[in-house]
Protein backbone atom coordinates (compact mmCIF):
# COMPACT_ATOMS: atom_id res chain seq x y z
CA UNK A 1 0.00 0.00 0.00
CA UNK A 2 3.01 2.42 0.96
CA UNK A 3 4.49 1.58 -1.90
CA UNK A 4 1.58 1.84 -4.50
CA UNK A 5 1.67 5.72 -2.42
CA UNK A 6 5.28 6.14 -3.05
CA UNK A 7 4.68 5.27 -6.78
CA UNK A 8 1.70 7.52 -6.98
CA UNK A 9 3.63 10.52 -5.52
CA UNK A 10 6.71 10.10 -7.53
CA UNK A 11 4.03 9.84 -10.75
CA UNK A 12 2.61 12.73 -9.85
CA UNK A 13 5.71 14.93 -9.74
CA UNK A 14 7.40 13.31 -12.85
CA UNK A 15 4.65 13.35 -14.91
CA UNK A 16 4.00 17.09 -14.39
CA UNK A 17 8.13 18.51 -14.31
CA UNK A 18 6.77 21.70 -13.97
CA UNK A 19 6.46 20.86 -10.24
CA UNK A 20 10.17 20.57 -10.08
CA UNK A 21 11.43 23.03 -12.32
CA UNK A 22 9.14 26.24 -11.54
CA UNK A 23 10.72 26.32 -8.14
CA UNK A 24 13.86 26.36 -9.62
CA UNK A 25 13.68 28.68 -12.16
CA UNK A 26 11.46 30.60 -9.59
CA UNK A 27 14.69 31.05 -7.62
CA UNK A 28 17.01 32.34 -10.26
CA UNK A 29 14.65 34.68 -11.34
CA UNK A 30 14.31 36.09 -7.63
CA UNK A 31 17.80 35.97 -7.08
CA UNK A 32 18.99 37.61 -10.19
CA UNK A 33 16.35 40.13 -9.38
CA UNK A 34 18.45 41.62 -6.67
CA UNK A 35 21.67 42.82 -8.44
CA UNK A 36 19.55 45.16 -10.82
CA UNK A 37 17.80 46.50 -8.21
CA UNK A 38 20.86 47.20 -5.79
CA UNK A 39 23.06 47.58 -7.96
CA UNK A 40 26.18 45.42 -9.14
CA UNK A 41 28.38 46.22 -6.30
CA UNK A 42 30.79 43.28 -5.20
CA UNK A 43 31.23 44.78 -2.05
CA UNK A 44 27.41 44.98 -1.25
CA UNK A 45 26.84 41.63 -2.35
CA UNK A 46 29.31 39.78 -0.28
CA UNK A 47 27.62 41.13 2.62
CA UNK A 48 23.80 40.79 1.91
CA UNK A 49 24.03 37.17 -0.36
CA UNK A 50 23.12 34.90 2.49
CA UNK A 51 20.34 36.89 3.30
CA UNK A 52 19.28 37.08 -0.38
CA UNK A 53 19.24 33.59 -0.62
CA UNK A 54 17.55 32.97 2.50
CA UNK A 55 14.77 35.20 1.52
CA UNK A 56 14.71 33.58 -1.95
CA UNK A 57 14.41 30.54 -0.76
CA UNK A 58 11.47 30.90 1.90
CA UNK A 59 9.72 32.74 -1.04
CA UNK A 60 9.81 29.66 -2.74
CA UNK A 61 8.85 27.28 -0.08
CA UNK A 62 5.58 29.30 0.86
CA UNK A 63 4.98 28.83 -2.92
CA UNK A 64 5.18 25.57 -3.00
CA UNK A 65 3.62 24.41 -0.07
CA UNK A 66 0.83 26.90 0.00
CA UNK A 67 -1.78 24.63 -1.98
CA UNK A 68 -0.20 21.19 -0.82
CA UNK A 69 -3.71 19.54 0.35
CA UNK A 70 -5.69 21.23 -2.56
CA UNK A 71 -5.42 18.65 -4.82
CA UNK A 72 -5.95 15.67 -2.47
CA UNK A 73 -8.51 17.76 -0.80
CA UNK A 74 -10.82 18.62 -4.00
CA UNK A 75 -10.23 14.55 -4.88
CA UNK A 76 -11.58 13.61 -1.53
CA UNK A 77 -8.35 11.55 -0.77
CA UNK A 78 -7.61 12.88 2.37
CA UNK A 79 -11.30 11.61 3.56
CA UNK A 80 -9.68 8.46 2.63
CA UNK A 81 -6.28 8.88 4.27
CA UNK A 82 -8.20 9.73 7.69
CA UNK A 83 -10.95 7.29 7.27
CA UNK A 84 -8.59 3.98 6.26
CA UNK A 85 -6.45 2.14 8.73
CA UNK A 86 -3.06 2.34 7.40
CA UNK A 87 -0.97 5.04 8.96
CA UNK A 88 -1.61 8.26 7.55
CA UNK A 89 1.37 9.54 9.74
CA UNK A 90 3.91 7.85 7.29
CA UNK A 91 1.80 9.10 4.27
CA UNK A 92 2.05 12.58 5.61
CA UNK A 93 5.61 11.99 6.22
CA UNK A 94 6.29 10.68 3.17
CA UNK A 95 4.43 13.67 1.02
CA UNK A 96 6.33 15.85 3.20
CA UNK A 97 9.60 14.33 1.88
CA UNK A 98 8.79 14.13 -1.35
CA UNK A 99 8.00 17.78 -1.71
CA UNK A 100 10.97 19.01 0.32
CA UNK A 101 13.23 16.66 -2.13
CA UNK A 102 11.58 17.44 -5.40
CA UNK A 103 11.02 21.61 -4.91
CA UNK A 104 14.47 21.94 -2.45
CA UNK A 105 16.32 19.78 -3.74
CA UNK A 106 16.79 20.91 -6.74
CA UNK A 107 17.70 23.96 -5.75
CA UNK A 108 20.19 22.72 -2.97
CA UNK A 109 22.26 21.06 -6.14
CA UNK A 110 22.40 24.76 -7.78
CA UNK A 111 23.57 26.71 -5.05
CA UNK A 112 27.02 26.04 -6.24
CA UNK A 113 26.57 27.83 -9.48
CA UNK A 114 24.70 30.69 -7.24
CA UNK A 115 28.19 31.00 -5.64
CA UNK A 116 29.96 31.33 -8.86
CA UNK A 117 27.45 33.82 -9.94
CA UNK A 118 28.15 35.68 -6.56
CA UNK A 119 31.74 34.43 -5.88
CA UNK A 120 30.95 33.54 -2.66
CA UNK A 121 34.44 31.34 -1.23
CA UNK A 122 33.92 27.60 -0.90
CA UNK A 123 33.75 27.17 2.21
CA UNK A 124 30.92 29.66 2.59
CA UNK A 125 28.93 28.43 -0.04
CA UNK A 126 29.13 25.02 1.52
CA UNK A 127 27.89 26.28 4.76
CA UNK A 128 25.12 28.39 3.30
CA UNK A 129 24.56 24.64 1.26
CA UNK A 130 24.63 22.90 5.08
CA UNK A 131 21.86 25.45 6.41
CA UNK A 132 19.75 24.73 3.42
CA UNK A 133 19.86 21.67 3.65
CA UNK A 134 18.87 21.44 7.19
CA UNK A 135 16.53 24.31 7.52
CA UNK A 136 14.26 23.88 4.15
CA UNK A 137 12.62 20.76 5.70
CA UNK A 138 12.12 22.49 8.42
CA UNK A 139 10.41 25.12 6.24
CA UNK A 140 8.31 22.89 3.99
CA UNK A 141 7.01 21.43 7.23
CA UNK A 142 5.73 24.56 8.80
CA UNK A 143 4.36 25.56 5.29
CA UNK A 144 2.48 22.42 4.81
CA UNK A 145 1.38 22.65 8.45
CA UNK A 146 -0.21 26.18 7.28
CA UNK A 147 -1.42 24.97 4.22
CA UNK A 148 -3.41 22.40 6.25
CA UNK A 149 -4.82 25.61 8.32
CA UNK A 150 -5.99 27.33 5.61
CA UNK A 151 -7.48 23.89 4.01
CA UNK A 152 -11.38 24.84 3.75
CA UNK A 153 -10.82 28.12 2.97
CA UNK A 154 -11.30 29.23 -1.03
CA UNK A 155 -9.07 32.12 -1.28
CA UNK A 156 -5.50 31.78 0.60
CA UNK A 157 -2.82 32.51 -1.41
CA UNK A 158 -1.62 35.92 0.91
CA UNK A 159 -3.26 34.57 4.20
CA UNK A 160 -0.87 31.14 4.60
CA UNK A 161 2.20 33.27 4.43
CA UNK A 162 0.93 35.84 6.74
CA UNK A 163 0.58 33.16 9.44
CA UNK A 164 3.56 31.25 8.79
CA UNK A 165 6.25 33.61 8.23
CA UNK A 166 6.56 34.20 11.99
CA UNK A 167 6.95 30.65 12.68
CA UNK A 168 9.88 30.45 10.20
CA UNK A 169 11.91 33.18 12.19
CA UNK A 170 13.97 30.88 14.55
CA UNK A 171 15.42 29.25 11.51
CA UNK A 172 15.90 31.84 9.78
CA UNK A 173 17.94 33.80 12.87
CA UNK A 174 20.38 30.92 13.24
CA UNK A 175 21.23 30.04 9.19
CA UNK A 176 21.97 33.64 8.43
CA UNK A 177 24.03 33.92 11.79
CA UNK A 178 26.06 30.60 11.02
CA UNK A 179 26.89 31.86 6.87
CA UNK A 180 27.85 35.60 8.70
CA UNK A 181 30.21 33.52 11.57
CA UNK A 182 31.74 31.36 8.28
CA UNK A 183 32.32 34.45 6.23
CA UNK A 184 34.12 36.78 9.44
CA UNK A 185 35.68 33.51 10.46
CA UNK A 186 34.64 32.75 13.28
CA UNK A 187 32.72 28.53 14.86
CA UNK A 188 29.60 28.27 13.59
CA UNK A 189 29.34 25.03 14.54
CA UNK A 190 26.87 25.27 17.58
CA UNK A 191 24.01 27.65 14.97
CA UNK A 192 24.29 24.44 12.68
CA UNK A 193 23.93 22.09 15.91
CA UNK A 194 20.53 24.49 16.86
CA UNK A 195 19.20 24.25 13.26
CA UNK A 196 19.53 20.41 13.37
CA UNK A 197 17.80 20.34 16.62
CA UNK A 198 15.15 22.47 15.46
CA UNK A 199 14.74 19.89 12.26
CA UNK A 200 14.60 17.11 14.94
CA UNK A 201 12.07 18.79 16.58
CA UNK A 202 9.32 19.40 13.69
CA UNK A 203 9.89 16.58 11.26
CA UNK A 204 8.78 13.44 13.32
CA UNK A 205 6.14 15.74 15.55
CA UNK A 206 4.81 17.56 11.96
CA UNK A 207 2.92 13.95 10.63
CA UNK A 208 0.81 13.63 13.83
CA UNK A 209 0.11 17.39 13.55
CA UNK A 210 -0.35 17.23 10.23
CA UNK A 211 -3.06 14.54 10.85
CA UNK A 212 -5.18 16.38 13.76
CA UNK A 213 -4.85 19.63 11.89
CA UNK A 214 -6.37 18.23 8.81
CA UNK A 215 -8.99 16.35 10.84
CA UNK A 216 -9.85 19.70 12.17
CA UNK A 217 -10.27 21.37 8.76
CA UNK A 218 -12.20 18.91 7.01
CA UNK A 219 -14.46 17.90 10.09
CA UNK A 220 -16.89 21.17 9.22
CA UNK B 1 -20.67 27.28 42.36
CA UNK B 2 -20.60 24.49 40.02
CA UNK B 3 -18.09 25.47 36.75
CA UNK B 4 -20.37 24.28 34.48
CA UNK B 5 -23.48 26.22 35.24
CA UNK B 6 -20.54 29.45 34.79
CA UNK B 7 -19.68 27.96 31.86
CA UNK B 8 -23.07 27.79 30.28
CA UNK B 9 -23.88 30.58 27.90
CA UNK B 10 -26.92 31.91 29.32
CA UNK B 11 -25.85 31.93 32.53
CA UNK B 12 -23.03 34.01 31.71
CA UNK B 13 -24.80 35.97 29.34
CA UNK B 14 -27.48 37.06 31.83
CA UNK B 15 -25.45 37.42 35.20
CA UNK B 16 -22.68 39.77 33.79
CA UNK B 17 -24.32 42.55 32.47
CA UNK B 18 -24.37 44.87 36.04
CA UNK B 19 -20.72 43.42 36.71
CA UNK B 20 -19.19 44.69 33.17
CA UNK B 21 -21.36 48.07 34.12
CA UNK B 22 -19.85 48.63 36.95
CA UNK B 23 -16.33 47.60 36.57
CA UNK B 24 -15.92 49.64 33.40
CA UNK B 25 -16.09 52.52 35.83
CA UNK B 26 -13.94 50.61 38.74
CA UNK B 27 -11.32 50.32 36.32
CA UNK B 28 -11.15 53.92 34.97
CA UNK B 29 -11.10 55.26 38.73
CA UNK B 30 -8.08 52.64 39.76
CA UNK B 31 -6.24 53.74 36.18
CA UNK B 32 -6.45 57.59 37.19
CA UNK B 33 -5.14 56.51 40.45
CA UNK B 34 -2.36 54.88 38.91
CA UNK B 35 -1.13 57.09 36.49
CA UNK B 36 -1.46 59.68 38.61
CA UNK B 37 0.68 57.86 40.76
CA UNK B 38 3.23 57.25 38.31
CA UNK B 39 3.81 60.58 36.90
CA UNK B 40 3.50 62.39 39.91
CA UNK B 41 4.14 60.98 43.14
CA UNK B 42 6.62 58.56 42.15
CA UNK B 43 10.20 60.31 42.13
CA UNK B 44 12.43 61.20 39.36
CA UNK B 45 14.75 59.07 37.88
CA UNK B 46 18.21 60.33 38.56
CA UNK B 47 19.32 58.95 34.75
CA UNK B 48 16.23 59.61 32.57
CA UNK B 49 14.59 61.93 34.20
CA UNK B 50 10.95 62.35 33.63
CA UNK B 51 11.03 60.13 30.77
CA UNK B 52 10.94 56.88 32.48
CA UNK B 53 7.52 57.74 33.59
CA UNK B 54 6.12 56.01 30.06
CA UNK B 55 7.30 52.33 31.91
CA UNK B 56 4.17 52.76 34.27
CA UNK B 57 2.03 52.18 30.85
CA UNK B 58 4.59 50.37 28.94
CA UNK B 59 5.48 47.46 31.17
CA UNK B 60 2.43 46.38 32.37
CA UNK B 61 1.02 46.41 28.65
CA UNK B 62 4.34 44.30 27.33
CA UNK B 63 3.64 42.19 30.32
CA UNK B 64 0.19 41.69 29.73
CA UNK B 65 0.99 41.00 25.80
CA UNK B 66 2.38 37.88 26.83
CA UNK B 67 -0.08 37.19 29.86
CA UNK B 68 -2.84 37.23 27.10
CA UNK B 69 -0.97 35.42 24.41
CA UNK B 70 -0.74 32.79 27.38
CA UNK B 71 -4.57 32.72 28.27
CA UNK B 72 -5.34 32.55 24.41
CA UNK B 73 -3.84 29.68 24.30
CA UNK B 74 -4.45 27.65 27.20
CA UNK B 75 -8.22 28.68 27.15
CA UNK B 76 -8.14 27.38 23.39
CA UNK B 77 -6.74 24.06 24.94
CA UNK B 78 -9.39 23.95 27.22
CA UNK B 79 -11.41 24.32 24.16
CA UNK B 80 -10.16 21.49 21.80
CA UNK B 81 -9.83 19.04 24.64
CA UNK B 82 -13.26 19.28 26.47
CA UNK B 83 -15.11 20.96 24.06
CA UNK B 84 -16.67 23.88 26.32
CA UNK B 85 -17.92 26.62 24.37
CA UNK B 86 -17.11 29.50 26.73
CA UNK B 87 -13.86 28.98 26.47
CA UNK B 88 -13.89 28.54 22.47
CA UNK B 89 -15.30 32.22 23.07
CA UNK B 90 -12.97 33.48 25.23
CA UNK B 91 -10.00 32.00 23.48
CA UNK B 92 -10.83 34.23 20.15
CA UNK B 93 -11.82 37.35 22.04
CA UNK B 94 -8.12 37.21 23.54
CA UNK B 95 -6.75 38.27 20.24
CA UNK B 96 -7.14 41.36 19.95
CA UNK B 97 -6.99 42.52 23.69
CA UNK B 98 -3.69 40.70 23.11
CA UNK B 99 -2.88 43.04 19.65
CA UNK B 100 -3.99 45.80 21.55
CA UNK B 101 -1.53 46.03 24.34
CA UNK B 102 0.98 45.14 21.88
CA UNK B 103 0.06 48.10 20.35
CA UNK B 104 0.64 49.70 23.45
CA UNK B 105 3.94 48.60 24.50
CA UNK B 106 5.71 49.10 20.86
CA UNK B 107 4.26 52.85 20.51
CA UNK B 108 5.07 53.48 24.12
CA UNK B 109 8.35 51.54 23.82
CA UNK B 110 9.09 54.03 20.64
CA UNK B 111 8.19 57.15 22.64
CA UNK B 112 10.69 56.20 25.61
CA UNK B 113 12.83 55.35 22.95
CA UNK B 114 13.65 58.88 21.09
CA UNK B 115 14.92 60.81 24.17
CA UNK B 116 16.74 58.09 25.64
CA UNK B 117 18.17 56.30 22.07
CA UNK B 118 17.96 59.00 20.57
CA UNK B 119 15.91 57.06 17.57
CA UNK B 120 12.36 55.84 17.52
CA UNK B 121 13.35 52.09 16.58
CA UNK B 122 16.30 50.34 17.27
CA UNK B 123 15.49 46.44 16.21
CA UNK B 124 16.86 45.20 19.17
CA UNK B 125 15.67 41.84 20.90
CA UNK B 126 12.65 42.95 22.75
CA UNK B 127 11.44 44.90 20.45
CA UNK B 128 11.85 42.89 17.85
CA UNK B 129 10.05 40.00 18.95
CA UNK B 130 7.46 42.09 20.43
CA UNK B 131 6.76 43.07 16.84
CA UNK B 132 6.53 39.57 16.19
CA UNK B 133 4.03 38.54 19.08
CA UNK B 134 1.60 41.44 17.18
CA UNK B 135 2.13 39.48 13.73
CA UNK B 136 1.16 36.15 15.78
CA UNK B 137 -1.86 37.81 16.92
CA UNK B 138 -2.33 39.07 13.21
CA UNK B 139 -2.20 35.75 12.24
CA UNK B 140 -4.74 34.41 14.69
CA UNK B 141 -7.52 37.72 13.74
CA UNK B 142 -7.39 37.33 9.94
CA UNK B 143 -7.47 32.89 10.34
CA UNK B 144 -10.60 33.75 12.29
CA UNK B 145 -11.86 36.35 10.00
CA UNK B 146 -11.46 34.15 6.88
CA UNK B 147 -13.38 30.85 8.05
CA UNK B 148 -17.08 31.30 7.83
CA UNK B 149 -18.19 28.48 10.21
CA UNK B 150 -17.24 30.23 13.32
CA UNK B 151 -17.31 26.88 15.21
CA UNK B 152 -14.75 25.42 13.21
CA UNK B 153 -12.46 29.01 13.12
CA UNK B 154 -11.81 29.30 16.67
CA UNK B 155 -10.83 25.28 16.52
CA UNK B 156 -8.24 25.93 13.81
CA UNK B 157 -7.34 29.56 15.51
CA UNK B 158 -6.54 27.89 18.78
CA UNK B 159 -4.75 25.02 17.47
CA UNK B 160 -2.85 27.83 15.63
CA UNK B 161 -2.62 29.82 19.41
CA UNK B 162 -1.01 26.67 21.07
CA UNK B 163 1.51 25.92 18.59
CA UNK B 164 2.34 29.59 18.67
CA UNK B 165 3.11 29.35 22.31
CA UNK B 166 5.47 26.69 22.07
CA UNK B 167 7.04 28.82 19.26
CA UNK B 168 7.10 32.33 20.83
CA UNK B 169 10.10 31.10 23.43
CA UNK B 170 11.89 29.56 20.74
CA UNK B 171 11.32 33.14 19.00
CA UNK B 172 12.33 34.67 21.75
CA UNK B 173 14.99 33.08 22.62
CA UNK B 174 16.27 33.30 19.13
CA UNK B 175 16.12 36.45 18.88
CA UNK B 176 17.54 37.30 22.33
CA UNK B 177 20.28 35.54 20.84
CA UNK B 178 20.61 37.26 17.82
CA UNK B 179 21.00 41.55 18.97
CA UNK B 180 21.02 42.20 22.42
CA UNK B 181 21.26 45.99 22.84
CA UNK B 182 17.89 46.68 25.11
CA UNK B 183 18.99 47.74 29.06
CA UNK B 184 18.53 44.38 31.20
CA UNK B 185 14.84 43.35 32.92
CA UNK B 186 15.06 45.15 35.89
CA UNK B 187 12.54 44.63 37.79
CA UNK B 188 12.60 40.67 37.81
CA UNK B 189 16.06 40.71 40.13
CA UNK B 190 14.40 40.74 43.42
CA UNK B 191 17.56 40.04 45.29
CA UNK B 192 19.21 43.35 44.58
CA UNK B 193 16.42 45.91 42.93
CA UNK B 194 17.99 47.84 40.55
CA UNK B 195 14.35 49.81 40.93
CA UNK B 196 13.61 51.69 44.26
CA UNK B 197 10.38 50.17 45.96
CA UNK B 198 8.98 53.78 45.54
CA UNK B 199 8.95 53.30 41.74
CA UNK B 200 8.09 49.93 41.58
CA UNK B 201 4.99 50.10 43.95
CA UNK B 202 3.08 51.99 40.93
CA UNK B 203 4.58 49.66 38.65
CA UNK B 204 2.97 46.55 40.22
CA UNK B 205 -0.01 48.60 40.86
CA UNK B 206 0.06 49.46 36.85
CA UNK B 207 0.01 45.81 36.47
CA UNK B 208 -2.59 45.07 38.69
CA UNK B 209 -4.62 47.33 37.21
CA UNK B 210 -4.01 45.75 33.66
CA UNK B 211 -5.18 42.74 34.62
CA UNK B 212 -8.36 44.25 36.05
CA UNK B 213 -8.78 46.17 32.37
CA UNK B 214 -8.11 42.79 30.79
CA UNK B 215 -10.90 41.05 33.10
CA UNK B 216 -13.71 43.82 32.47
CA UNK B 217 -12.71 43.85 28.18
CA UNK B 218 -13.37 39.75 28.30
CA UNK B 219 -16.05 39.95 29.80
CA UNK B 220 -16.98 42.72 27.70
CA UNK B 221 -16.34 40.70 24.65
CA UNK B 222 -17.70 37.47 25.80
CA UNK B 223 -20.84 38.65 26.25
CA UNK B 224 -20.61 40.43 22.43
CA UNK B 225 -19.67 36.87 21.26
CA UNK B 226 -22.13 34.99 23.46
CA UNK B 227 -24.38 37.29 21.21
CA UNK B 228 -23.20 36.67 17.88
CA UNK B 229 -23.60 33.24 18.29
CA UNK B 230 -26.84 32.86 20.09
CA UNK B 231 -28.55 35.91 18.80
CA UNK B 232 -30.90 33.77 16.73
CA UNK B 233 -31.75 31.14 20.05
CA UNK B 234 -35.09 31.34 21.76
CA UNK B 235 -33.70 32.50 25.34
CA UNK B 236 -31.57 35.37 23.80
CA UNK B 237 -34.78 36.66 21.84
CA UNK B 238 -36.45 36.80 25.22
CA UNK B 239 -33.90 38.07 27.32
CA UNK B 240 -32.99 41.09 24.65
CA UNK B 241 -37.28 41.57 24.70
CA UNK B 242 -37.10 42.47 28.66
Amino acid sequence: MINMLVKKELALYFRNLNNIFLPLVFFFLIISIFPLVLGPEKNLFDKIIPGIIWITAILTTILTSNNFFKDDFNNGIIEIYLTSDMSVELVLFLKIISCWFFTCFPILIFIPLVSLLFSIPFQNSMVILLTLFIGTPVLISIGIFGSALTLGLAKNNILTPVIIIPFYIPVLIFSASAIEAVSTGLPFEMQIYILAALLILVLPIMPYLLKYTLGLSINN
Amino acid sequence: MNISKIANLKFFYTNTRKISYYMSFFVMILFIIGIYWGLFIAPEDYLQGDSYRIMYMHVPAAWLSLQTYMVMAITGFIALVWKIKIMEIISIQCAPIGALFTIIALVTGMVWGKPTWGTYWVWDARLTSELILLFLYIGVMVLYASINDKRQAVKITSLLAIIGLINIPIIHYSVEWWNTLHQGPTVTKFDKPSAHTTMLYPLLYMFIVFNIYFITVIIKRVRLGIYAREKNSKWMEEYTDD
